[in-house]
């Protein structure tokens, strides 16, 4: 992986990397590796997206009954009144 | 000369009773933030479950909109950052949606248009944002409640296809009973897309415009997107691929400033919802609850049962009414007549009183009962509607009305003919000009015998029977 690469992912992903150099090398074995397994043929195979999904897990449309509000709103690193507050991001 | 390509992304509010994927109710107008919890505010370690109900109706939509449904569809991960969702991500589906390849078709004027869907996938919608000062204040109570999002193929023309489009799938959504269909409060929200292109070169390069609130609105952007695309392309330069807003009150759209780089949501298989697979059961409900849609019914109510176009369109704008008249109709009484009564004054009252089809103890039975009092000339034309007033004033059956107003009228032809001789015997003057060819005063002659019934004679009876006694 190139270090351009490496910074627009980092970007995408907003991660801020100290030593892209460095890490570009190690990202590039990483990937040397899914290289090898993507040459695996596996025409006509289901991708595994979820190892352990067994059968549907629906929910019934019942509100639940308990009131988690205040202390959500409580962990929040600021709040105003029953708002969480942010600096503007507009 | 230029040919334009529209395109629609419809989103809208299923109206399940908890969010798509926690238990948080999905109501609105409660104070900032009383509708969070873990699940949608995404805490680490939580797991969401999807809503059942969210998921028929996303299947309901699909099916009604003649898509391929997924018999195992995923839901994906679509990564942004933006305050308005606080995962960093909004659980979509991107891969294998509930349904894709569908269609559509919409009436604009007087012909059927067919437009392809290009798929209908559920997703959750985001908070909102309130930006003052150097502060942003977050309310969540809307993040994570269920949102259908409808994608259609560039198959619309004009503004006016567009706007037709909306309107009928604005019915039919409230048909299926899905979404209230509201656009000024966003339950239903939309936003265009539109090129244009010399003829036979295909699609251009288009712009998305956003902002729509109204179908009405809808029409006029695309309107003026198409002819200011056509301004740009005229003058040899190149439209820019971009997102404009509608601004409703200059009637102009404006281009949006946004970031340079393109989106890359690195969409990828959401690991906390495992895949859901319809059953049996599952798609007969599904199936089941798809109603004979709007402009299905319209055709039947002109084609089948001959009502005039404004009644066939006035019921089919409300699905309650087209239920109210066709299990009156299923009653036995005549479709025409009963389509009039809805359209002209049940409608009428209901607005003046204002009061919902729902709360106006109406019934099938009620309105029957009803038009028959009239039909068999129990009840004058004009008394009926009194009586309907009392009948959602008072939650009483009209023959119980009538009876307690003494609204009957008088059906005993000797009474009858008693009257109308008293009334010949008493205005000689009438009888002669009526003789003598000035037949209009006989409706003086009618007065008077409805003033000897106390308003309780049939007019038309009563008109009928002068004629004979006069020999006209």
């Amino acid at each position: 992986m190139n270090v351009n690469e490496l910074k627009t992912t980092a970007q995408l992903a907003m991660l801020d990397i100290p030593d892209p150099e460095k890490l570009a090398q190690a990202f590039s074995e990483m990937l040397d590796n899914f290289s090898k397994m993507m040459a695996v043929d596996v025409e006509g195979l289901e991708p595994t997206t979820h190892a352990l999904a067994q059968g549907n897990r629906l929910r019934e449309d019942v509100p639940r009954g308990t009131d988690e509000s205040e202390a959500v709103l409580d962990r929040a690193p600021e709040r105003e009144d029953r708002f969480f507050k942010i600096p503007n991001v507009l | 000369m230029y040919q334009s390509f529209i395109g629609l992304e419809i989103h809208i509010h299923l109206l399940t009773r908890t969010k798509a994927f926690c238990g948080c109710t999905a109501e609105f107008g409660a104070p900032p933030n009383t509708h969070v919890c873990p699940v949608c505010l995404g805490y680490p370690g939580v797991l969401p479950a999807v809503n059942e109900e969210a998921m028929k109706m996303s299947y309901m939509v699909a099916k009604a909109l003649n898509c391929e449904l997924s018999p195992k569809c995923y839901f994906d991960r679509k990564n942004y950052f933006y305050p308005d969702m606080t995962k960093n991500y909004q659980i979509s589906q991107f891969h294998d949606p509930v349904g894709r390849n569908g269609y559509f078709d919409v009436e604009v004027d007087g012909e059927i248009k067919r437009v392809r869907i290009h798929d209908v996938h559920l997703e959750e919608d985001a908070g909102k944002m309130i930006h003052s000062g150097r502060t942003s204040l977050l309310d969540y109570n809307r993040a994570g409640t269920s949102l259908l999002e409808i994608v259609t193929e560039p198959d619309l023309v004009t503004g006016k296809d567009a706007e037709a489009f909306i309107r009928e799938f604005r019915r039919m959504v409230r048909h299926l009973g899905v979404c209230d269909g509201n656009m000024e409060e966003g339950s239903l929200r939309c936003d265009a897309n539109v090129s244009i292109n010399l003829k036979g070169q295909g699609l251009g390069t288009k712009t998305e415009v956003k902002n729509l609130n109204s179908a009405r609105f809808v029409r006029k952007a695309l309107e003026y997107e198409i002819k200011r695309q056509g301004r740009v392309l005229g003058k040899g330069e190149k439209v820019i691929q971009e997102t404009r807003l509608w601004d409703s009150d200059n009637n102009v759209t404006a281009s949006m400033r946004t970031k340079e780089k393109a989106h890359d949501y690195r969409y990828f298989p959401e690991p906390d919802m495992p895949p859901f697979c319809p059953d049996d059961a599952f798609m007969s409900e599904v199936v089941s609850r798809v109603v004979e849609l709007p402009l299905v019914k319209k055709q039947r109510y002109l084609n089948g049962l001959q009502l005039s176009v404004d009644a066939a369109e006035f019921l089919v704008e409300d699905r309650l009414f087209c239920d109210l008249f066709e299990e009156t109709c299923a009653l036995g009484g005549d479709a025409k007549q009963i389509s009039n009564w809805l359209c002209g004054d049940v409608q009428g009252q209901l607005k003046r009183a204002e009061v919902a089809l729902t709360d106006s103890h109406i019934t099938a039975a009620r309105l029957n009962e009803l038009v028959k009092l009239v039909d068999s000339g129990v009840l004058q034309r004009g008394k009926a509607k009194e009586v309907l007033e009392l009948v959602i004033a008072e939650d009483k059956d009209p023959s119980a009305v009538v009876r307690e107003k003494g609204f009957e009228q008088v059906q005993d032809d000797s009474q009858l003919d008693g009257w109308v001789s008293e009334a010949i015997d008493k205005n000689p003057q009438a009888v002669e000009q009526i003789l003598a060819g000035n037949t209009k005063t006989i409706s003086f002659l009618v007065g008077q015998v409805m003033r000897f019934s106390k308003g309780k004679a049939d007019p038309k009876k009563v008109t009928d029977k002068l004629s004979q006694a006069l020999g006209l």
